[in-house]
């Protein structure tokens, strides 16, 4: 678990981060958004103390982090960086066994657990294993960079903006992959980005900064539902805010059983969300889709109007 | 495909050491056999009375010359290194201006005037010219050193110390290995050109490949000249395509698997 309370961070004159007040409890994955300069990078980098903060209390499980020593805390948080920094001289597998070999590891431990890890995160290690970083595909250096950061199993992970240098469809495919591998891994996560999507995708909490404090925080849903104002508000896509919305709900959770009409033409997964659904209708000009299992047998169906009725039912249960 | 890929890396592989054993060879040459080149010398100076400089053997002139430079070369190397080193850190940050002029005046210094003010202090001999050889030499070697230590990537620097690696395990792991061929090009640089100034130690007494080219001046003496520069060449050659295959080596250590 990562508590911050009441931090703050000043340079100089300058006050970088400040008064935040944030918990992100153990497994949960935590975002931080905002535009550039707003101290999102900054709260992350007193996690692991690359930068002292000035005020306040940060505790790792109920801890103080200056109770630890800072070398010793940063080989048990894992950390991404946009341009991965992986050592150019390095072999990918004695890149992704940095930490475990800085922590004694035996050298067969290292090498099983690096084997484990690339094949975890999809990189063949006859093909991957003695390349350079130069050889390296933007998206495969960076599955290397999070191998690395994953390394030593540690249970905090950090990650800033670690998908930003990606092309779109890269990123998508890793957003997807991280999604997945963090549902199987439980790390508590703290994610930097200023893409909302890519946020809204991953997160479980959500925290928007501006100028270095918290504006708002809460589940995706509710900030979607209420913006606390016009700047949140726009971060999470303005009018786009109910497409937004409509992705982060699937679609079994909103069908209904078979009625007795005849089934619709157009069929749905029901692990899809209720925005691929909306498009869906569009395309197929149909206001009535058959919802599928993943044996492709009907199990369902979802009508425009439920769309639109479960989305005010969403906003009443949000209030109370 | 991979036949000619093969044959092509083995060329490679072979390539690199032709240069050094050409040079090497014929500045082997041309110490042993000197003497026996006597015709060749009597042509270019038909009125002296010796042609052959001869008041030490060339390969003893050689040694002392290998000897200066080399302990020059390495006095430097440490002391350049490490103040290159040194202020690049956060604490030393503040002498890196003052490092940089300093090494910078050493070169602007003619190695002729080092010798003149250091012989009144330090005597007549070798020991002159070694310290004007290293005022001489230190510059590039800080000046590659602060430059590959500026030049590796922040991201990286950053990587280090987030993984939890020490400031030590940072410079001896990330940062020197990365900077290393910059750092050896300067090296390389350095002696190189010492090679060539330690010949002025002849002048101070410090006996070398320097002695047969002083004397053949104060004796008007060309074969004498000839004799000395010639050699001084070959070895400079040798020396600098030993340099360029160890960074070939090192680039290519650095690159590719």
């Amino acid at each position: 678990m990562i508590e911050l309370s009441h931090v703050s961070k000043r340079f100089g004159e300058e006050t970088a981060v400040d008064d935040i007040s944030l918990r992100v409890a153990k497994g949960k994955f935590c975002a931080l958004v905002g535009t550039s300069g707003c101290g999102k990078s900054t709260t992350l980098r007193m996690i692991n103390r690359l930068i002292e903060h000035s005020e306040g209390d940060i505790l790792l499980d109920g801890q103080a982090i200056e109770v630890y020593d800072p070398v010793k805390l940063r080989r048990r948080i894992g950390y991404v960086i946009q341009h991965t920094g992986l050592f150019p001289h390095w072999s990918v597998a004695r890149n992704i066994g940095l930490v475990p070999r800085l922590l004694k590891w035996s050298a067969a431990d290292v090498q099983t657990r690096v084997e484990e890890l690339m094949d975890l995160l999809g990189l063949p290690v006859g093909e991957f294993a003695h390349k350079y970083p130069h050889q390296l595909s933007g998206g495969q250096a960076q599955r290397v960079g999070v191998a690395r950061a994953l390394a030593a199993d540690p249970d905090i992970l950090l990650m800033d903006e670690p998908f930003g240098a990606l092309d779109p469809i890269t990123r998508e495919k890793l957003q997807d992959e991280l999604a997945k591998l963090q549902a199987r891994l439980h790390k508590t996560v703290v994610f930097v980005t200023h893409d909302m999507d890519e946020a809204l995708k991953l997160a479980d909490h959500l925290v928007v900064m501006r100028e270095g404090r918290i504006v708002q925080q809460g589940t995706p849903l509710a900030l979607l539902q209420h913006p606390s104002d016009p700047f949140v508000e726009s971060m999470l896509g303005g009018l786009e805010r109910g497409l937004k919305q409509a992705a982060l709900t699937r679609v079994k959770d909103h069908m209904t059983s078979m009625g007795p009409t005849l089934p619709a033409q157009s069929r749905i997964p029901s692990d899809f969300s209720l925005r691929q659904a909306l498009s869906m209708m569009l395309r197929d000009h149909s206001d009535r889709l058959t919802v599928v299992d993943q044996h492709d047998v009907p199990i369902g169906e979802l009508s425009l109007r439920r769309i639109i009725k479960e989305a005010q039912l969403d906003k009443g249960s949000a209030r109370e | 495909m991979s036949n000619s890929l093969g044959a092509a890396r083995q060329r490679q592989q072979s390539s690199p050491w032709l240069w050094p054993l050409i040079w090497g060879a014929l500045l082997l040459i041309s110490v042993v056999a000197m003497a026996s080149a006597e015709p060749l010398f009597r042509w270019i100076e038909p009125d002296a009375r010796q042609v052959i400089y001869g008041r030490a053997d060339f390969y003893v002139l050689l040694g002392r010359h290998l000897l200066v430079v080399g302990i020059a070369a390495l006095v430097t190397i440490i002391i350049g290194v490490l103040a290159g080193i040194a202020v690049t850190r956060e604490r030393g940050g503040d002498f890196l201006p003052l490092v940089g002029q300093l090494a910078s005046l050493g070169q602007t210094f003619p190695p002729v005037a080092v010798l003149a003010l250091a012989v009144p202090v330090l005597g007549f001999g070798t020991l002159p010219i070694i310290v004007a050889l290293m005022l001489y030499g230190l510059l590039p070697i800080v000046r590659n050193t602060l430059t590959g230590l500026q030049e590796v990537d922040p991201d990286i620097k950053t990587a280090a110390h987030a993984m939890g690696m020490t400031a030590v395990q940072t410079l001896r792991q990330v940062e020197l290995p990365l900077a290393a061929p910059i750092i050896l090009a300067g090296i390389r640089t350095s002696v190189t050109i010492n090679i060539a100034t330690a010949a002025l130690g002849a002048t101070v007494g410090a006996s070398n490949l320097g002695d047969p080219i002083i004397s053949g001046i104060v004796n008007g003496n060309m074969a004498y000249v000839i004799q000395g520069a010639l050699t001084i060449a070959l070895l400079a050659l040798t020396v600098d395509s030993l340099f360029e295959v160890l960074q070939r080596q090192l680039r290519s250590r650095l690159s590719t698997s």
